[in-house]
């Protein structure tokens, strides 16, 4: 199938790959405005408190400060930070500034000021009294009675049971479990705990603001959701979205994190208060607690099954903590059961879920959304049930796992924030990613062979996960194309890269379409003035989104051409075939245009200019399935696991390219190691963040990491443009139950809690063999 | 975030910055790698003094001795291919370990012992050599043991004076002499949890006639483990006394609980790091445990 | 600016150095640091990610060595030779470590990239054929959350000749 393709399918440089590499200034920080002023935040040193009194008296007298903004400066709109599509999900908990604060960190006031050491100054001036609340920080205590209630406004809307704190609930069942479970032979039940994982994007969340000449409030900003940001924004500030252009230049990194209108409001608050230029940027012990984190989760596994190894029934019971506020509470919870239990062919299934407010840092999008907590607790009870049958993981997964042809229930009673769409598994390459996987980490020679010296023990283990492309009924794209004197095309999308590689792919199905080499297409991506809509970056929805609209717009400016190459060639339109730069006959008369003089033609002759746009959008969202091997090495004296090799395959339908492709597997593998074994921000008893800083919150580095295999099974997935699915966020799902599999392999002991930390891993083994 | 820092000197005599030093009082700082002044990052600095241009980069032998200026950096410790040499290469060891590599080209061997952090990775090795710190003050000079130069965490018996040199006596030499130098981090480049080295010198009957053990970031300062090297000296090396001036060396700690590790982990793999330290000197030395 | 006594003051000096080759005299206070001076300067490719010293973001070549410009302060520079990422390129002309982060797909944000390049070509100026062991040591200095550090690590390891590049077309279904 790729044989004939010319552009797709192969591994080709990133467009933008020539500015990065020479350091050329294109990330959002990388422009000076004369006249900026530097912004500031002034964090909450409380978990939970009223504002009592708050005076900015001496703030705004220092010279230098333009403007200091605390809620009695500022409209009061309910909202959320969530970038979602309208109306979002999420509860409208939030408000650019206000008179209570529930985490530390949470916004007191801000400042615009000459300098960052003035600002810095002026919130030390401000004068704030506090009545300090009790808090609420553990995820157990938030629904007891008698507990503070965090959101005791009586504006915000959407919040399912606000006197227990309760940010959403979802009670979802297919069959009927209680039945399952009776029909089953063996049950088992085990608790599991993820932590609070922070995305740590190279480049922190900065926003700069700024009134154009035409006094419209020009945005540029690090996000992955330029329009949402747009929308919420102009909502926030009460202005029209027409007054608001939002600017997404090159990212660097977002990982879920930049899904989140998170500085653009308080930038162009203060933009608007100053009429100068603003910036601000989270210093990275801000970016730790100011911006958002993973959701931790304690998770109840249950599952019944016949003697036969047949899963008859599975049940997910989640206790979640959002935060502070309820930024993606319901749709990040939701995926932890919609996308996780359907893995498995049970009759029966059952999952409830309740999201609660902490008065902690908050949680939000993250690559993987819900999924690297679900899977963890699935994965490694599976593992615990297969070995209880004496059977192994592999085959006994195979027995049980979806299927091409299957339908999945679970996701059509379980959708974003409402009911779902039903699943059907149109392309699935799960049984030889398990075949490939397993050869390449010598499976059967490894699963029998324990061993090493004396304090250091050897296993494997694994995990099979899924995840979704796109939203199914909500997410949408839009691309326009319009074709240039030369031959080139102009590509305008939307979407946004923030460092995926998006504006290559897309480049790279419009070329392909459109029979151009990938220099032909120049794309420009993420500018609300520009670009036609696009929900964003997340979901793993760009490629097949994103990209559904592009192939779309790119076959109707294809339908263009031909119609002038028909004209200019005297052939008929069915005669004729793009590729090359060119349009030629595929008759026996060899007639061919170049794209440049039909260009010419069209523009000069013709007075017409090629162009056309589309708008996709899909009801069914394919999985791309993903199996992770992990080969361990146990210290039974430090505790410390050493991973020697994770073998990744994963099929994404088609890899539009090949290369970016893997190298998105191998940095979701990273960061789902880190999340197996390190990561978690901690916070104290005051719930202030105890790791804040790269110092004390470590990421693996080139030096730390293990031996990685990515293998590629390409399966055709009718639904995706060229055949594509999605690839970037369904490796980290794996690491973390395929490493705690490989330690019960090496020594015997199952961690049900993340991260996996030496003392924790001698604890256990101590348990297990007093003698250590 | 140094704002208010009105004068950065850079003097090129010793007798200079100590003046300079003197005169900025409380507010001035010293300045070298920049690797601790700068993350620290303390509101209150008015003048930086910069001594990397003080001639005090440099590692000389003298006979068995060495002299190491303050100013010189990890790195050229690390490159040292005399220094790989010496004492089985545990000091080169130490200064791989501390952070990056650009950090290594910037943090120095002074700032690493001046900066007083008692997981200081250059530490224990230096102290398990027998090393003195040379300080100069505006009149005179003095040396006096590494041993007795940590006071307690960021604090050290400096004074007013500058660190200005890290000497090594000659170190026991031959075949029976091994050393060890073991270090738990989370990560590859991490600050240590625990650190620790160890040197021994055995006769030809496996007898320990000299023994050092050092520790680090289990104790408010990097600390010998004197009575497990008691314990050690003076008797026939072996398995069980290994595990025993292990379990000493682990009681002579009195850890703390931090984000990076709890006191009883730490304590524990005190144990677990003096063991192996001792345990791989004794294979280098020709023992069989 | 303020000084201790109140009274609004500059306090500057004079920076003399070489950066990508021009001799350049700047004006700076004595506080700033070499990040912040490099980047008002107009070297946008200098990042910032964490101001500590632990990511590597912010690394440039002192004299050829790679530091962190967010640790030391702009006026120890004085009489110093830095080579940033704009430095790097001859012209139009790449580095081979900035083509083989190219057609490795080395590159995604493309954030961490500059100090990563620069880093590893302080490394290959010192060991022009390193290890892969050598190369991830060295890489330990620049942390990068998008690519795992394979392709990064291969691409120092090609552009030192150590790896074969990468076919530009055709698919690689499995991959070592």
């Amino acid at each position: 199938m790729s044989g004939d393709r010319a552009v797709v399918g192969q591994n080709l440089r990133k467009v933008d790959g020539v500015k990065l590499v020479t350091g050329r200034p294109a990330f959002t920080d990388d422009i000076h405005l004369p006249g900026m002023l530097i912004g500031k935040i002034l964090p909450s040193p409380h978990a939970h408190a009223r504002i009592k009194r708050i005076d900015t008296g001496k703030a705004r007298a220092l010279p230098g400060v333009h403007a200091v903004l605390t809620y009695k400066d500022v409209p009061r709109v309910p909202h959320t930070t969530a970038g979602q599509a309208w109306p979002e999900p999420s509860p409208y908990d939030t408000y650019l500034l206000d008179n209570k604060v529930r985490f530390v960190g949470d916004r007191v006031a801000a400042v615009a000021a000459e300098t960052r050491a003035i600002a810095e100054k002026a919130l030390r001036l401000i004068e704030v009294e506090y009545e300090v609340l009790p808090a609420v920080l553990e995820i157990e205590q938030a629904m007891a009675s008698g507990v503070a209630v965090i959101h005791d406004e009586p504006d915000s809307t959407k919040i399912f049971d606000r006197e227990h704190n309760i940010a959403g609930y979802i009670l979802r069942e297919i069959g009927n479990v209680e039945e399952g479970f009776r029909a089953s032979d063996l049950i088992f039940e085990r608790e599991f705990r993820t932590g609070r994982q922070q995305h740590c994007p190279l480049e922190p969340h900065v926003a700069i603001a700024w009134l154009d000449a035409d006094q419209r409030l020009v945005i540029r900003t690090s996000t992955q959701v330029p329009y949402h940001a747009r929308r919420q924004v102009a909502m926030i500030l009460q202005i029209p979205v027409s007054r608001v252009h939002v600017i997404k230049p090159r990212i660097g990194g977002g990982f879920g994190g930049k899904q989140e209108m998170l500085l653009e409001d308080i930038t162009g608050a203060l933009a608007l208060a100053t009429k100068r230029p603003v910036k601000i940027e989270f210093t990275r012990e801000e970016e730790f607690y100011m911006a958002r984190s993973r959701h931790p989760q304690i998770l109840r596994m249950k599952m019944g099954v016949k003697r036969d190894g047949t899963i008859v029934a599975s049940q997910l019971t989640v206790l979640a903590t959002t935060g502070a506020y309820g930024s993606h509470s319901t749709t990040v919870q939701g995926n932890t059961g919609s996308k996780v239990l359907p893995l498995y062919r049970a009759e029966h299934m059952r999952f409830e879920c309740h999201v609660v407010y902490t008065n902690t840092p908050v949680a939000g999008a993250f690559r993987g959304y819900g999924c690297p907590q679900g899977f963890f607790a699935q994965e490694t009870l599976v593992d615990e049930i297969a070995e209880e049958l004496g059977r192994d993981p592999v085959e006994f997964r195979r027995q049980n796992m979806i299927r091409l042809g299957d339908i999945d229930k679970l996701s059509a009673q379980l959708g974003e924030g409402k009911e779902g769409l039903p699943r059907h598994i149109r392309s699935c390459g799960l049984p030889e990613c398990l075949d490939r996987a397993a050869a390449a980490v010598d499976w059967d020679g490894k699963r029998n062979a324990a061993g090493g010296p004396a304090h250091l023990k050897r296993g494997v283990g694994m995990a099979a996960t899924m995840q979704g492309s796109g939203i199914a009924g909500v997410d949408w794209a839009s691309a326009f194309l319009k074709m240039n004197e030369d031959g080139s095309f102009f590509l305008q999308v939307g979407a946004a890269d923030v460092g995926a590689g998006a504006d290559t792919v897309l480049a790279q199905i419009a070329a392909e379409t459109l029979g151009v080499s990938l220099d032909k297409v120049v794309i420009t991506s993420g500018d609300t003035d520009i670009t036609p809509f696009d929900v964003g970056a997340y979901a793993s929805s760009t490629t097949i989104i994103s990209g559904g609209a592009v192939r779309k717009a790119a076959e109707k400016v294809r339908a263009h051409v031909l119609d002038m190459a028909a004209k200019m060639l005297d052939a008929p339109v069915d005669k004729l075939e793009c590729g090359d730069n060119q349009v030629y006959t595929i008759c026996e008369c060899r007639k061919a245009v170049s794209m440049a003089e039909l260009a010419m033609h069209a523009m000069y002759k013709e007075k017409t200019q090629i162009m056309d746009g589309a708008s996709h959008f899909n009801t069914d969202s394919p999985p791309p399935f993903c199996v992770t091997f992990a080969e361990v090495e146990v210290d039974t004296e430090t505790g410390k696991v050493r991973v020697l090799h994770l073998v990744t395959a994963v099929d994404p339908g088609t890899a539009i390219n090949p290369m970016q492709a893997e190298g998105q597997v191998e940095g979701a593998v990273a960061q789902g190691l880190g999340y197996a074994l390190i990561e978690e921000l901690l916070l104290d008893g005051q719930g202030r963040p105890r790791n804040a800083s790269f110092l004390d919150y470590k990421i693996f580095s080139a030096k730390d990491m293990p031996r990685l295999t990515t293998i590629l099974v390409e399966t055709d997935e009718p639904l995706g443009p060229f055949g594509a699915k999605s690839i970037s966020e369904v490796p980290i799902n794996g690491p973390a139950p395929a490493i705690a599999n490989a330690i019960y392999h090496a020594v015997g002991i199952r961690l049900r809690k993340l991260p996996i930390r030496p003392e924790d891993v001698l604890r256990e083994l101590r348990e297990k063999l007093p003698t250590l | 975030m140094f704002d208010l820092v009105e004068a950065f000197h850079r003097p090129s005599s010793i007798r200079e910055a100590l003046r300079l030093l003197h005169a900025g009082g409380r507010r001035a700082r010293i300045v070298a790698g920049g690797t601790d002044v700068v993350v620290r990052a303390d509101p209150e600095i008015r003048s930086l003094v910069d001594i990397t241009r003080l001639g005090l980069t440099y590692i000389k032998r003298s006979g068995g001795a060495w002299a190491i200026g303050a100013t010189t950096t990890m790195a050229q410790i690390e490159h040292s291919a005399a220094l790989r040499a010496l004492a089985g290469g545990i000091l080169v060891e130490a200064a791989k370990g501390c952070g990056s590599v650009q950090l290594r080209n910037m943090a120095t061997l002074g700032g690493n012992l001046a900066n007083a952090s008692p997981a200081a990775d250059t530490a224990a090795p230096l102290l398990v050599l027998d090393a003195q710190v040379v300080v100069a003050g505006e009149r005179s000079r003095r040396t006096l043991a590494l041993a007795d130069f940590f006071l307690k965490p960021g604090e050290t018996a400096l004074g007013k004076a500058l660190l200005v040199e890290i000497l090594i006596p000659a170190p026991p030499r031959g075949a029976r002499t091994a050393w060890s130098f073991q270090k738990l981090g989370r990560t590859e480049s991490d600050i240590s949890v625990v650190n620790a080295a160890a040197g021994l010198q055995v006769d030809g009957k496996g007898v320990c006639k000299w023994c050092r053990i050092a520790l680090g970031a289990v104790a408010p300062v990097p600390l010998r483990a004197r009575a497990a090297e008691a314990l050690v000296t003076g008797r026939k090396l072996d398995g069980s006394l290994v595990e025993q001036a292990a379990a000493e060396a682990a009681r002579e700690a009195s850890p703390i609980t931090d984000i990076r590790a709890t006191a009883e982990y730490r304590r524990e793999m005190c144990r677990v790091l003096v063991k192996r330290a001792l345990a791989e000197c004794a294979a280098r030395a020709g023992c069989s445990l | 600016m303020r000084g201790t006594s109140g009274v609004l003051i500059m306090k500057t000096m004079q920076l003399r150095l070489t950066v990508n080759g021009e001799t350049r005299q700047w004006t700076i206070a004595p506080g700033d640091l070499l990040l912040d001076v490099l980047r008002r300067e107009g070297c946008y490719g200098v990042k910032r990610g964490c101001e500590k010293g632990e990511c590597g973001a912010c690394t440039v070549l002192l004299d050829g060595k790679p530091i962190n410009s967010c640790l030391m302060f702009a006026a120890q520079a004085e009489g110093c030779d830095i080579l940033t990422i704009e430095g790097l390129a001859v012209g139009d002309v790449l580095d081979p470590l900035q083509e083989a982060f190219l057609d490795h797909g080395a590159v995604q944000c493309g954030y961490c990239t500059p100090g990563m390049i620069l880093n590893a070509k302080a490394l290959l100026a010192r060991n022009p054929h390193p290890s892969e062991a050598e190369v991830r040591e060295t890489m330990a200095g620049n942390y990068c959350r998008c690519t795992g550090y394979l392709k990064p690590v291969e691409a120092v390891l090609a552009a030192a000749g150590r790896a074969p590049a990468p076919a530009r077309s055709g698919r690689k279904a499995v991959k070592r």
